[in-house]
């Protein structure tokens, strides 16, 4: 009966986000972190492995109801990753004095085989530490990406963005402080975000043109840079983006223009999934946005498919931009150990 | 109690929601025996559940779910998922209202009424909705319009949809007048039964300066009421559903001193509701093509594997030499070698042996159907049904107990399958409109099907059209045909005069609207035929010449120029080529139009050159063309001489 209660938590996090009243992914961020440090502060847990299970219960609800969601599983995972840590430090610091490198060659080996079940009392109170630095870190996020604009956009250049994403709104409205430059913004049919991006942006004074999908490539030869955002980052540094980037990112390589993804760290997934994957990839939303439903009875023979994703592969990705600053997709693999531990890429 | 004061002081803010979960009707026999509608699985879920989560979306948070029959199913259903925490059960609170004495949509609102739980408006659901409409904005424009008018009683929700379209039901036709506030002036449910005309109250245009009229709506079967909708249903204790409602409150609107509103949906909202089979299909169809997201159903497998659009529940096991396009399969359904599935939809743990054929059917839950079964033509298995080796059944309803006493005659097809009778459920009169609404409830069949529907519909006065569903496609032409054909056998029997029998030609060639080639062609084709229908062999040369003699007259009313004698010429062939008898004597039928006139010379020579050589029919007619060139040169010689 207990456990039904705390589920509740969870369940109300993916009701939102299903009914669409999260629909920021930061917002999502900071629901699934929020919801979790109650978990660690009032739930009834005495290990870290206790701990551990009731999390990693969560995401396995979470993948079995949203399947294609990844920001709040991903902000699990790290903290799955914090939790071993905290609880790695804790017994270190009691036989500190004795770290030898033999003994982290073997203490390493032993870790594997670490159960989690041994009771810290410190535990909770680390990990709450822990996590409200986190907090600030993913509160922070946004503006230390933005504030890395003016290293990336110089005077008079020609930026082309698609669709609409707050961290890419904050980058340009930090660079117009001290630039002047262009921003083309591509609609992004058939949910057209990029009518409401263009919109925002033209208001803080920045020359904006819209543009329909099609006329991409006709514009890519004036673009200076490519910055766009993204869903997820796959583990492989392939895009889950929306759908039509791919198009811009081909016509990117083809004019040889850099493409600069902003992603916060909670966008880094484990997960490896690709264009043919479709049914694990992709979600497809309602055909009505493509052709109307009353179009007639051609709908009784074709079959419509309105894909929200799109799979943009590694190599059409110049940089990422992080908080910490840029990466390129090669590098992808390397930050995903930093933030989650390899027991918990897969569930 | 103090938890009772709470609630209620909250009941103004919150939303409501009706769903009404009976039909009330007989619509989803032979399953609504076993199942409840609203337990009915769609693509792998409930219905109920859809309708709940659409419910939960569009932000209503209690629901009142109203329930005659099966309640004890629906009540444990309810709870299993409320203990499951079912994604809607966080946001919305079901309570199940039981009286099993309703026999009627307006029965179930006046029970509502008595028990005064609905306080503010709120949201009406037909049985069998699924949607996924926002209602919020649609429920602020009904508060908007009752605070402009006071009587505001029902705001009615539609969606456009084009004729001919899966998910618009033809026995839901609507047309519907509003005026410009989007105030319903005039609605009328057009059920086919034979109306071809509407008659409009000439007050909807003397009192309206903007008055606009749709037949483009399909019925989403959702409403917004005011709280003064219940009370209404109680005074008037006639309406026995929704549509009586609407058309109680337009004629009386003085005494009522009631309005309804419409709403028109669009985008990427999308509602619909299953009041019957063929509403099934085509709501199953949308579902599975993502028309209601984010409502989506569960299927694991909506894969390319099996041809165009199959939706595989989960744990299915489906042997790899099937083949299955178009269908919807259920949970735990096991499928042998050489399954055929096209347009089926198998619901779960339903085991489908090797060699079986499914097609345009619907096959209940729990059903086994043995090695070469063969289940089409909109059929409906029931649930537990099990049907024996090489069972074929073509549309019928196929349920698993004995039917009750009043059906007489049985047909057992196995121990746990017997066909139920499908006109034997008449309580109506069994008029032609009837009968066709009824068969619009039922499954859609394939393309060709589909257009023998329409071509019916448009000549629905005549009964044949009608009650032959799989007879050959009768299009116009083919009508015209027979038609001809009737006219003149009993114009041969009667002795009619041949001038009356043109004119009736002539009025059928308008009715079926056949162009003048087509005339020609048929008429001859149909006096080469009627020889047939009393004498055959030997006899029917005498008999075919003894009509031509007869017909001579009609012949000669409509073999006037070149152009008629090619047609003609054509249907002797196309006639001959098909049976043994003309193909016999065509030369002395040929002979016959030559003789008297009705075909020239040059027509038939003209004709020859492009007859096909080999055929069976060119070599009978050899001869006498050869008579008539050496005829020609003898005449073209005496001429030159």
């Amino acid at each position: 009966m207990y456990e039904k209660d705390q589920m509740i938590d969870i369940i109300k996090l993916i009701t939102d986000i299903k009914h669409g009243k999260l629909s920021s992914s930061y917002s999502i961020a900071v629901r699934a972190e929020q919801s979790l440090e109650n978990l660690i502060s009032q739930g009834k847990w005495n290990t870290a492995q206790e701990l551990m299970n009731l999390i990693k219960l969560r995401l396995k609800k979470i993948v079995h109801l949203l399947p294609q969601e990844a920001t709040t599983n991903n902000i699990m995972r790290h903290i799955l990753k914090i939790i071993r840590d905290e609880y790695d430090a804790g017994f270190k610091s009691k036989a500190e004095g004795q770290q030898t490198l033999h003994h982290l060659v073997t203490a390493d080996l032993d870790k594997d085989a670490t159960d989690y079940s041994k009771p810290l009392p410190s535990l909770k109170l680390a990990l709450l530490d822990h996590l409200a630095e986190y907090k600030v870190e993913l509160e922070a996020s946004g503006d230390n990406i933005a504030s890395q604009a003016s290293e990336h956009i110089h005077s008079n250049e020609v930026i082309l963005t698609v669709g609409k994403s707050n961290t890419v709104k904050k980058f340009l409205k930090f660079a117009a402080k001290t630039r002047k430059y262009h921003v083309i913004v591509v609609e992004s049919a058939p949910d057209y975000q990029g009518h409401a991006m263009a919109a925002s942006l033209a208001k803080s004074n920045i020359q904006t043109i819209v543009i329909p999908d099609s006329a991409v490539f006709a514009m890519m030869s004036r673009v200076n840079k490519v910055i766009i955002g993204t869903y997820t980052v796959m583990a492989n540094g392939g895009l889950r983006a929306a759908s039509g980037v791919n198009s811009v990112a081909l016509a990117a390589k083809h004019y040889s223009v850099p493409v600069m993804v902003l992603v916060h760290m909670y966008k880094l997934s484990p997960i490896h999934a690709c264009a043919y994957e479709q049914d694990t990839f992709n979600v497809f939303a309602s055909p009505g946005d493509v052709l109307p439903y009353s179009s007639g009875p051609v709908l009784n023979k074709v079959h419509i498919y309105n894909p929200i994703f799109d799979y943009v592969p590694p190599e059409l990705v110049t940089l990422f931009i992080t908080h910490q600053g840029g990466n390129a997709a090669s590098y992808v693999y390397r930050l995903l150990s930093e933030l989650y531990h390899p027991d918990d890429y897969y569930l | 109690m103090s938890k009772k004061d709470s609630d209620i002081g909250q009941k103004s803010d919150i939303i409501q929601a009706v769903i009404i979960a009976d039909s009330f009707g007989n619509e989803f026999l032979p399953l609504s025996n076993d199942v409840p509608l609203m337990l009915l699985h769609l693509v792998n879920k409930p219905l109920i559940e859809y309708t709940l989560e659409f419910l939960s979306f569009g932000g209503v948070e209690e629901v009142f779910l109203f329930c005659c029959s099966h309640v004890d199913a629906i009540k444990e259903y309810i709870k299993n998922s409320q203990n499951e925490n079912v994604i809607w059960s966080q946001t919305t609170k079901v309570n199940i209202i039981i009286s099993e004495s309703c026999r009627s949509f307006g029965d179930c609102l006046r029970d509502l009424d008595a028990k005064g739980l609905l306080r503010g408006n709120f949201v009406l659901c037909e049985p069998g909705v699924v949607s996924n409409i926002k209602l919020l904005p649609i429920i602020k424009k009904h508060i908007e319009s009752s605070a402009k008018d006071k009587g505001t009683a029902m705001t009615l929700i539609y969606q456009e949809a084009g004729v001919g379209q899966y998910g618009r039901c033809p026995r839901e036709e609507i047309v519907l007048a509003s005026n410009s506030d989007n105030r319903v002036l005039f609605h009328k449910k057009i059920n086919y039964n034979n109306e071809r005309k509407i008659n409009f109250p000439l007050e909807v245009f003397l009192e309206n300066n903007c008055v606009s009229i749709q037949h483009n709506l399909k019925d989403t079967h959702i409403a917004i009421c005011s709280p003064s909708v219940l009370p209404l249903f109680s005074d008037n204790f006639d309406f026995q559903t929704r549509d009586d409602f609407i058309k109680g409150l337009l004629m009386n609107e003085e005494i009522l001193g009631s309005t309804v509103y419409w709403h028109l949906i669009k985008g990427n909202q999308h509602g619909g509701a299953i009041t019957n089979w063929r509403m099934y299909q085509a709501l199953s169809q949308e579902l599975a093509n993502h028309w209601f997201y984010p409502i989506i159903p569960d299927v694991k497998k909506y894969s390319e594997c099996f041809g165009r659009g199959a939706a595989v529940g989960h744990n299915c096991s489906i042997s790899e030499s099937s083949n299955i396009s178009k269908s919807i399969i259920g949970n735990n359904v096991t499928i042998g070698r050489n399954v055929t599935l096209e347009n089926a939809y198998i619901m779960s743990d339903v085991k489908i042996c090797n060699d079986c054929i499914v097609s345009n059917s619907i096959v209940g839950p729990k059903s086994i159907l043995r090695n070469g079964c063969k289940v089409t033509f909109g059929s409906v298995v029931g649930a537990n049904v099990e049907l024996n080796k090489e069972s074929f059944i073509e549309n019928s309803l196929v349920q698993s107990k004995r039917p009750e006493d009043d059906y007489d005659d049985v047909d057992k097809l196995g121990e746990r399958a017997y066909r139920l009778k499908l006109v034997d459920d008449d309580e109506e009169e069994d008029i032609v409109g009837n009968k066709l609404a009824r068969r619009f409830s039922r499954l859609h069949l394939d393309e060709d099907y589909a257009k023998s529907d329409d071509d019916s519909l448009e000549s629905s006065d005549s009964e044949d059209g009608l009650s032959h569903v799989h007879s050959p496609v009768p299009d116009d032409t083919n009508m015209f045909f027979s038609e001809v054909i009737d006219s003149l056998t009993r114009g041969f029997e009667d002795k009619l005069q041949c001038d009356n029998l043109i004119l009736e030609i002539n009025s059928s060639r308008y009715a079926y609207n056949v162009t003048l080639k087509e005339v020609n062609y048929n008429v001859i084709k149909a006096i080469l035929n009627l020889p047939f229908q009393h004498s055959s062999g030997q006899q029917y040369l005498p008999a075919l010449l003894r009509t031509l003699e007869y017909f001579s007259p009609i012949l000669k009313n409509y073999i006037r120029n070149n152009d008629a004698m090619e047609d003609c010429l054509q249907a002797i062939e196309d006639v001959a080529a098909s049976n043994n008898e003309l193909c016999e004597c065509i030369a002395k039928v040929l002979n016959w139009f030559y003789d008297r006139d009705h075909i020239t010379e040059e027509a038939i020579l003209l004709w020859y050159d492009k007859l096909d050589k080999i055929s069976r029919v060119n070599a009978r007619v050899v001869p006498f063309i050869k008579w008539l060139q050496e005829a020609e040169e003898a005449s073209s010689s005496e001429e030159s001489e």
